[in-house]
């Protein structure tokens, strides 16, 4: 609709944006970043901290850009004289008491305030002989410090306890240069969703416990991910240091979870550095099981398969790609079926600001791709048929005690596609390595059943391949298959000819925000879905 | 087939040895009154007397030596920025915390051999902690050796590098 875009010029190129834009988000999308500490998306503005100043022609004095809406024929300079001259101003005042602490500071590498003093700051103080003001390190909560002297009372964390989470335990202590973040006496930072100050904080003010002094931004290597923490499937980034997973992070995705993720997400990675990995294919010989090679081992899974008769029984995890446990079920497929994944319940956990954003009970990534696979999540019902059934397959579905004596009780082989070296791997009659959800490529499906896909953060340890390798190498028969896929886009192409749910799809359609499937809300109470 | 083989008539002159031998002499005697110049390496290191003068230059860059506090503990801070710099990838860094919160290196390595002594890590070093030193004696009976510690590192007391000085170029 014409009449709803104004035509604004910024830094010489002119772009059309609906009314009610602000000029700092009309800039972003003319390519023109201009420099701000307070302002934040997902956050109301409230034009404290001055870095956004610009000039707009016509305008009497520079005009936050954060909190100004765009006019038409508004003509825009954010790299003028006058607006790097304030911007220079802003600086200088901030690092009257910063320290200059860089070497031990966590945030130092993705510190905006670095970033943007190396760009346009003076090179040097003219505040040297005064003494900088001290406060000590406070600790705010579970995982979170506040160090003082760093801070340049953006206020962003104080706005997202206040607007976001809407438990307002921070605010704005003292004033003038003595002011600082202060925390209600005997309240915590201890909101399940209060990790994500320390990602807004421009600075290194707030900073991560468990984070702290592991690795510098520069070390990281950062993967484009989805949390395996529940089934609200937040967009994450893995950033691993070295091959380890050190810290989860959120990454944006308007639809899904904006700017956040939750402190359970954020704490729940050691399981993905675990160094208790089955490496090789393990196979029964007698009463021990001996290391083999892969085409050994498929083609005893391919004979294992071929001589079961009946039923079959598949115990997943929803932690599996939607790849793998649909071609790992399309292995059964003409015997009768039960397969289900196990979903850990847990307390749900809404972040009151956000619709449609919580940490959900279900916490497993996959449930609802399970189900457009044809898997129940009546795990109960799944381990009853274990004794009766023709062919076991446990895939990397953590087992309880009472599991594994009911696995004990299987007349049949039992098959474990397996990450994990377990005590109980030893009841297998054949032990498959396969990568976990940090070590592959693949998709999830959340509960609004977006399809979503994670990239590879880690290299896989020994000879571990993805699920849905092993399942398209058996598929494709004994020997070798020019057709087996050997990628994830591959897989998926062969998940969307066998399952109509992802039919026409493939990763390519999905970019790095996924996509809602059609019909999502039908089938995700269904309880299997419709194989070919 | 007989090869020609011909045999030259060398002049008397040239033919004793006695003449070139006295030459030798000669020279070997003269040696014996002009200024001596050998500096005596093992027992000697550096010259600054008749002979000329012999120094190891101030900005020698040898292995390194890391500068330590009043307390005894090394100046670093593990901030990351020399194993960052450095172009042969020689420098090993796990960061840690002591029991005072400050942090500090768990783990510092050095591989000697894999260094080239460029200095990039005492340029960079904010505390003034990692240096390159005036150190060029480094055999070691093992290879593994090479790879020098926090604590190897530490005490060291060989003079540091002063490098190079774009104000003072010529070192002046």
């Amino acid at each position: 609709m014409a009449e709803d875009l104004v035509t604004v010029t910024i830094e010489g190129t002119q772009i059309a944006v609906p009314k009610g834009t602000t000029i700092i988000e009309a800039a972003k999308q003319a390519g023109v970043l201009v420099p701000h500490y307070c302002y934040h998306p997902s956050l109301p503005s409230p034009a404290v901290c001055r870095m956004c100043l610009v000039e707009v022609e016509k305008a009497p004095k520079l005009m936050p850009a954060c909190v100004t809406t765009v006019a038409e024929g508004q003509v825009v300079h954010v790299n003028s004289d006058g607006a790097r001259k304030a911007r220079q101003g802003v600086l200088e005042f901030l690092l009257i008491n910063h320290p200059l602490d860089c070497p031990i500071c966590d945030q130092a590498g993705e510190c905006e305030l670095q970033d943007y003093t190396f760009q346009e700051g003076r090179a040097g103080t003219r505040y040297s002989k005064d003494a900088k003001r001290y406060n000590p390190v406070e600790d705010f909560g579970p995982d979170i410090l506040y160090v003082a002297n760093r801070c340049i009372l953006c206020t962003r964390c104080v706005r997202f306890m206040d607007d976001v989470a809407q438990t307002p335990v921070l605010n704005v202590s003292e004033r003038g240069d003595r002011a600082f973040i202060g925390i209600d006496e005997d309240q915590l930072l201890d909101h399940p969703w209060s990790g994500n100050v320390v990602d807004l904080c421009p600075v290194g003010s707030l900073l991560s416990k468990d984070f702290l002094h592991k690795a510098r931004a520069w070390d990281l290597d950062k993967a484009a991910s989805v949390c395996p923490g529940c089934s609200q499937g937040c967009n994450i980034s893995i950033d691993t240091r070295d091959d380890v997973v050190v810290r989860l992070r959120p990454r944006p995705n308007l639809d899904v979870n904006r700017h956040f993720m939750c402190d359970y997400g954020r704490m729940d990675y050691r399981w993905l550095n675990r160094g208790d990995r089955v490496e090789a294919p393990l196979l029964r010989e007698g009463q021990r099981l001996h290391a083999a090679d892969w085409d050994t081992a498929l083609d005893r899974f391919g004979q294992l398969l071929r001589d079961a008769a009946g039923s079959a029984v598949i115990l997943a995890s929803g932690r599996m790609s939607t790849e793998s446990l649909g071609l790992v079920r399309s292995l059964v497929d003409r015997l009768d079926v039960t397969a289900a994944v196990r979903v850990p319940l847990g307390e749900e956990a809404p972040l009151a600001g956000i619709p449609h954003l919580a940490l959900r009970r279900e916490r497993t990534p996959n449930a609802d791709g399970a189900r457009l696979v044809g898997y129940g999540t009546d795990w109960s019902a799944a381990l009853a048929a274990v004794p009766r059934a023709g062919i076991v397959i446990v895939l990397d579905a953590a087992l309880s005690a009472e599991d594994v004596a009911v696995l004990q009780s299987a007349r049949a082989p039992v098959v474990v596609l397996g990450t994990v070296a377990d005590d109980w791997l030893r009841l297998a009659s054949l032990v498959l390595p396969v990568t976990s959800m940090a070590e592959e490529n693949g998709t999830y499906v959340n509960r609004d059943g977006r399809l979503q896909r994670y990239q590879q953060a880690r290299s896989q340890p020994g000879m571990a391949r993805p699920a849905w390798w092993v399942a398209g190498e058996v598929l494709g028969g004994p020997g070798p298959d020019a057709d087996a896929p050997a990628t994830a886009a591959e897989a998926f192409d062969l998940l969307a000819r066998r399952y109509d749910a992802f039919a026409g799809l493939s990763h390519g359609d999905l970019g790095f925000s996924g996509r809602v499937l059609a019909g999502a809300g039908a089938t995700a109470s269904g309880s299997a879905g419709g194989t070919r | 087939m007989a090869i020609g083989v011909k045999v030259l008539k060398r002049p008397e002159r040239e033919a004793s040895y006695v003449r070139a031998t006295l030459k030798g002499m000669a020279l070997t005697f003269r040696h014996m009154f002009e200024p001596k110049v050998t500096m005596q390496y093992p027992e000697e290191k550096s010259t600054r007397d008749e002979r000329g003068t012999w120094t190891l230059s101030p900005r020698w860059r040898g292995t390194h030596r890391m500068l330590t506090d009043e307390q005894g503990r090394s100046k670093c801070v593990a901030c990351g920025l020399c194993p960052q710099i450095c172009p042969a990838n020689c420098i090993k860094l796990v960061p840690g915390e002591d029991e005072e919160g400050n942090r500090y290196p768990l783990i510092y390595e050095i591989d000697e051999f894999r260094c080239i002594f460029c200095g990039y890590c005492q340029e960079v070093c904010p505390e003034e902690a990692i240096h390159v030193g005036q150190h060029y004696e480094n055999s070691e009976y093992t290879r593994g050796r090479f790879v020098y510690d926090l604590e190897r590192l530490s005490a060291q007391t060989h003079a540091v590098s002063t490098l190079w000085d774009p104000s003072d170029p010529r070192g002046e």
